[in-house]
């Protein structure tokens, strides 16, 4: 393909004749994923975002410098705010403009994550609410949503935060207790997931298909304007792929 | 050197005029609403490309994300600002954002934006080196090279590459006009790919300077990425119709970062 495949996958087309998503729990067909077994999947594909951003940033280019995803000056306005912000080099708000952009798409990841968990494709106010919750990095966000919002909804596969308290809950029905795991990827590593044999098939494939659903998206909407189909070009200076081995 | 790019120069000409106003203004009226978020269409955007095509997105959410993104602005900002204050500056630098992300915890993002400001900077050396439209420097921009010494390395740098980039930057430009910018990216990325390695080379040195603190907290990042392994493997399987394309990637990254890429 033109593009290659994006290395991380946040959700997954439904399967032909209406089957549910696979991984997720109640799932026809598939035993119910342990709920740490989710969360790893969650860190997994969180780790594969920021391996293709690191990868991404080495390949920015003249026209991403020139084409900025947000507009600088409304950046620079929205620093300057500040009324002790004084003056600010030419340099931060290009800065800026790249930082938002990552921003926006990890908490959009987290989102949607939680949206998954409750089965919605619809990514609503409380989606956002509940990965604010759940990452420490945003806490000074948690004005911006009321708490209410942060609740879990019943059925929750993870059994988050206990009403009103805003913290992360002891533990979720009937998966394994999740108090003292983080939920931001950790600095120091954990020991890789170990997945029964009956799970891997049932995850690989969900991987690779959300992964190609996502490509065959980003490829029209952004990643055709970065790169393009080049007939000539393309063909001669292929990207490269995310991650090489 | 905005300014030696149309758009680029047209929008901080006018970012500088507004800022003017606004700065005039914050002593006025206070910041117009429609100022204080971020367009929500470039957000909406940039949300789509991390879901499923079938995924839809709530007004509600979408508000909720442009609200966090201002306050993440004025959140990091704040730190930036307050650790020039302490050090007696006046002008926050990008080096000032990078240090406020990565003490607000913010540690996956300051690798990701040191390589970025990296290649930033070399594509503006490159552009001063091509002499297009050069701009007077303004007193911010002055100010900024006297006190980041690596920069003036990179500006040094700027005539050589730029003579020769000069044939190639042309070629892009019209290619730009033919093919609104779809075709010229990939020629643009190859052409660069062996410049790139020797440009990197030669300002290599400057590296720890700017960044020693930033790949220090990189190198124990990759140390604690327990996860690596397996998710490696998951993104060679997505990856690997392009397989055959590895080598130039690989060995880019790996010589622009060799110490910072521990799964190389």
């Amino acid at each position: 393909m033109d593009n290659q495949p994006l290395p991380y996958s946040t959700g997954q087309p439904p399967a032909p004749g209406g089957a549910p998503v696979a991984g997720m729990p109640g799932a026809a067909g598939l035993p119910p994923v342990p709920h740490h077994h989710l969360l790893q999947q969650q860190q997994a594909q969180l780790q594969a975002f920021w391996a293709y951003q690191r990868q991404e940033a080495e390949r920015a280019s003249a026209s991403d410098f020139k084409n900025h995803q947000l507009p600088l000056a409304r950046i620079k306005k929205i620093m300057k705010a500040d009324e002790d912000v004084r003056m600010i080099s030419a340099e931060a708000p290009v800065l800026f403009a790249k930082a938002c952009e990552l921003f926006i798409l990890e908490l959009t990841i987290r989102s949607w994550l939680h949206a998954e968990e409750n089965k919605r494709r619809t990514l609503q106010r409380n989606d956002v609410a509940a990965a604010i919750a759940r990452t420490d990095v945003f806490d000074f966000l948690v004005d911006i949503v009321p708490r209410e919002e942060a609740k879990e909804e019943p059925g929750s596969a993870l059994g988050f935060a206990a009403p009103g308290t805003g913290v992360v809950g002891a533990g979720a029905p009937g998966g394994a207790p999740a108090a003292g795991m983080p939920y931001y990827y950790p600095p120091m590593g954990q020991p890789a997931p170990m997945m029964p044999a009956w799970h891997v098939p049932a995850w690989d494939p969900a991987w690779q298909q959300g992964a190609a659903d996502v490509d065959q998206s980003g490829s029209f909407s952004e990643e055709g304007q970065g790169f393009g189909a080049g007939h000539g070009g393309a063909a001669s200076f292929p990207p490269a792929p995310p991650t090489s081995e | 050197m905005d300014s030696s790019f149309l758009p680029a120069g047209a929008d901080n000409g006018s970012a500088g005029g507004a800022n003017n106003g606004g700065g005039a203004a914050q002593q006025a009226p206070p910041i117009r609403e429609q100022d204080r978020l971020m367009p929500i269409a470039n957000v909406i955007r940039i949300m789509r490309r991390v879901l499923p095509a079938h995924a839809k997105i709530s007004d509600d959410a979408k508000e909720t994300i442009q609200e966090c993104v201002s306050e993440y602005i004025s959140f990091i900002t704040g730190e930036a600002n307050e650790r020039c204050q302490r050090e007696q500056r006046k002008t926050i630098t990008a080096e000032d954002v990078l240090w406020a992300m990565s003490r607000l915890g913010f540690d996956d993002y300051v690798e990701p934006l040191s390589v970025y400001l990296h290649r930033y900077r070399e594509f503006e050396g490159e552009a001063r080196g091509v002499g297009l439209a050069p701009a007077p420097p303004r007193g911010d921009h002055h100010h900024h090279h006297h006190s980041v010494p690596p920069s003036m390395l990179n500006k040094s740098r700027g005539p050589g590459s730029g003579a020769v980039m000069l044939p190639h930057h042309h070629h892009h430009d019209m290619h730009a006009s033919m093919y609104g910018g779809a075709v010229p990216p990939p020629p643009h990325h190859g052409f660069l790919m062996p410049h790139p390695q020797g440009g990197h080379y030669l300002p290599y040195p400057y590296e720890p300077t700017s960044y020693g603190g930033e790949h220090a907290l990189a190198s124990g990042y990759y140390g604690g990425a327990a996860y690596a392994p397996g998710n490696n493997g998951g993104s060679g399987d997505g990856s690997g119709g392009s397989a055959s394309h590895a080598p130039p990637g690989g060995s880019g990254g790996g010589f622009d970062h060799p110490h910072t890429f521990a799964y190389k």
